[in-house]
């Protein structure tokens, strides 16, 4: 993430993992998800924050799901339905299920395919918030496969040209194994910047980068913005502006709705807002294709060859996605989670209204 | 396109679209190339430029396909060859003929797969350069499926940060069929614009966009700059810059070098420079999800909403992926295509030089 998204050292308080772990299980058990979902759901949060990708971790993430088991809107106790079943494909609808509690299920059904099949996919329908799509995508990665996850929910992003929204952030993620190097991950929004950035910014009071958003009228605001009230402001497309290829991240979006909307059976948010979120999700065995042990030194050359390319002015190093995530994986597995003293704040106020065990901090 | 592409009318001479297919055809005939390859090969450029994608068509490309035939680079009876296969999948090695041409029969053999299992997907090595890779997922759009296709060739656009270049422009297509609309066909670069609209642009004597390209250490360009000499620049990925995202487009880019490359058991140019270029193409059967015509309605409804959508200040419409191009199609069917003076002249010495009826032109 770029530095100004980083929670200032002086508001940090540092939470164990195992220690998270136990109490977003307990909150999901609280509000009716039972043990193994919880555990599973508990898993997807702890993974994006253990990895640095705060936008969808507990901090932006858990109280809304909190409150949306609260007032109905989410199942905790879903059943999967089967819409339709081909060797290679399945359609399910997720009965209002949280998604990053129930996408880790379908996957695992997908690559049980891919594995007889060369290739699998799923499209679901009716779920709630998906979370980091990446640990769907790494589900599969970790079965020698690679593995995609895309998301269609929300409408906050402009097409490119237009005045009004029409298009979630419809995120991509990729996962694929290597050998030694850390393997790829990419996992990003097809809006120029994730939504929960511009949350995050709110909150630590940052300006926004010109590009990141439009104007109510449609129009890129092209210099740098504090961030604008809800209702004055659009998110735009990967690209931002038209000569910038604004079009591509359009399309992009436009491609992800398509897959996980249209293939499911569902209608995109434009069309019906009270829609739940959309999924596709693939696994392609490296087996089917090639040597597993070659693809893997294919790809720890060719990473290799990235990590090594001459930086550019100003620049420290080049990377390439996961390489960043499995650093901070690293170093909070060890030193514990930074959080905001405000989401700490949340945590002992939810945990004793729920009646749970304060969460332990260091 | 951009208006700054557009061939400039006192330059343009009209040609008939069957007099260019039949001329595109005798030339790759005259190179040694089988009667139904070449007429693949026709239809493909014939397909770009009807549709107004000049970046792919004749003008750029078929010079460069003549030189890489005559002088030994691509063979003209490259075989199609199936390494290894699954019910879903297959591996294919192009024999070193055009990606143009052995694409599209790597599409049909996804198709074949997808009808039986649901989804298809066949890597494909060792071809030449594989053209508007729109078409290649059009053929599945045409058999009421969506199709991907994907492609990763030479080593032109930086990595986010990097002062090399190490990866190819590596497009993206989708196309999913619809009702009555035009249907959705995405096929775009993921650098911020294909490398071919850097070589029209030169040929037009218009500068390039700030943020199109960086100088040779890596900096990107972010003012109006004409294009410099060939070792002083490199492209950037979609974003062109970290703030704006461009390591999403350098995420997309890697993937597709993944997924063509790596999982097609060939190296990726930035390895070798000398090993061709490389596709991932997928099939996924609609009928296999759910109702075609279900499928179709709710595309046209989605792609309306879209059309219908307000515009920013200064623009004319919103419009979505697909639909310029079937404009042109329409006038370019009946008005015959544009073609630069000079492109024309080349045709005439080719054609010399072959020993076959030169070009008609209207």
């Amino acid at each position: 993430m770029l530095e100004r998204f980083h929670v200032p050292e002086a508001d940090q308080i540092r939470v164990p993992p195992e220690a998270l772990r136990a109490t977003v299980e307990r909150i999901f058990m609280a509000v009716g998800v039972p043990e193994e979902d919880a555990r599973q759901g508990a898993d997807v949060l702890v993974y994006a924050d253990l990895r640095g990708v705060e936008t969808h971790g507990v901090s932006n993430m858990l109280r809304v799901y909190v409150q949306q088991y609260r007032t109905g809107q989410l199942n905790p106790t879903p059943e999967l339905h089967y819409v339709i079943e081909s060797p290679s494909g399945l359609v399910i609808d997720g009965d209002r299920g949280l998604g990053l509690i129930q996408c880790p299920k379908v996957m695992r059904l997908v690559i049980e395919k891919a594995r007889e099949q060369g290739v699998a996919t799923a499209s679901i329908r009716n779920l709630g918030h998906t979370g980091p799509i990446g640990y769907h995508a790494m589900l599969a990665a970790q079965q020698d496969m690679v593995g995609l996850s895309m998301t269609a929910s929300g409408s906050q992003v402009l097409p490119a040209l237009a005045a009004e929204p029409r298009m979630g952030t419809n995120p991509i993620a990729v996962a694929a194994p290597a050998g030694e190097r850390p393997w790829l991950l990419f996992d990003a929004a097809m809006s120029a910047i994730a939504s929960n950035k511009i949350r995050i910014a709110r909150r630590l009071g940052v300006p926004l980068h010109p590009g990141w958003v439009a104007s109510w009228t449609g129009t890129p605001i092209m210099e740098e913005t504090p961030v604008p009230e809800d209702g004055d402001f659009h998110q735009l497309p990967l690209g931002s502006t038209r000569e910038l290829g604004a079009h591509k991240g359009f399309g992009l979006a436009l491609m992800v709705e398509v897959l996980a909307t249209l293939l499911s059976g569902s209608v995109p948010r434009m069309l019906d807002p009270e829609v739940g979120s959309r999924h596709f999700l693939a696994a392609f065995d490296l087996a089917a294709f090639t040597d597993v042990e070659r693809f893997k030194q294919t790809m720890d050359d060719m990473l290799g060859m990235l990590l090594e390319t001459k930086p550019a002015p100003g620049a420290e190093r080049v990377i390439y996605p996961g390489v960043a995530e499995a650093e901070t994986l690293a170093e909070r597995s060890k030193n514990g989670i930074p959080y905001h003293r405000e989401v700490i704040e949340w945590f002992d106020q939810v945990t004793a209204e729920l009646n749970i065990e304060r969460l332990e901090r260091l | 396109m951009l208006e700054r592409f557009h061939v400039p009318a006192a330059d343009e001479v009209r040609v008939p679209d069957q007099a260019l297919r039949a001329t595109v055809e005798n030339i790759f005939m005259a190179l040694g190339i089988a009667a139904d390859d070449a007429r693949q090969g026709a239809d493909v450029l014939l397909y770009a430029d009807l549709r107004g994608v000049e970046s792919h068509g004749v003008s750029n490309m078929l010079r460069v396909y003549v030189n890489q035939y005559r002088e030994g680079k691509l063979n003209p009876r490259g075989e199609f060859t199936v390494l290894q296969e699954r019910p879903s999948t297959a591996a294919v090695d192009g024999g070193g003929t055009l990606g143009i041409i052995q694409g599209p029969k790597a599409m049909r053999l996804a198709i074949e797969k997808a009808r039986q299992t649901g989804a298809g997907i066949v890597t494909l090595r060792n071809v030449g350069h594989t053209g508007a890779v729109g078409y290649h997922a059009m053929l599945a759009a045409d058999q009421d499926m969506i199709g991907v296709s994907l492609t990763a060739g030479g080593v032109l656009v930086a990595p986010t940060f990097g002062a090399a270049p190490r990866l190819g422009t590596n497009p993206i297509a989708v196309a999913a069929p619809t009702g009555t609309k035009p249907r959705f066909l995405y096929d775009a670069a993921t650098s911020v614009v294909a490398a071919n609209k850097l070589v029209l642009a030169d040929r037009l004597n218009v500068p390039l966009h700030g943020g199109w390209i960086a100088g040779w250490n890596g900096a990107p360009i972010m003012e109006d700059a004409y294009l410099p000499p060939r070792d002083q620049y490199v492209m950037l990925p979609l974003g062109s810059t970290r703030e704006m995202s461009s390591h999403k487009g350098y995420g997309l880019a890697l993937v597709n070098e993944i997924l063509c490359s790596v999982l097609g058991s060939a190296v990726p140019a930035m390895l070798d420079p000398d090993s061709g270029s490389k596709q991932f193409l997928a099939a996924y059967d609609i009928s296999a999800f759910g109702d075609v015509d279900r499928f179709k309605a709710s595309m046209d409804e989605m792609l309306e909403t879209l059309l219908q959508t307000p515009t920013a200040p200064g623009h004319e419409r919103v419009i979505y992926p697909g639909i310029a191009e079937e404009e042109e199609l329409s006038r370019r069917l009946r008005d015959g295509i544009p073609l630069h003076r000079e492109v024309i002249d080349w045709f005439t010495q080719v054609c010399d030089e072959l020993g076959i009826p030169p070009l008609e032109v209207a």
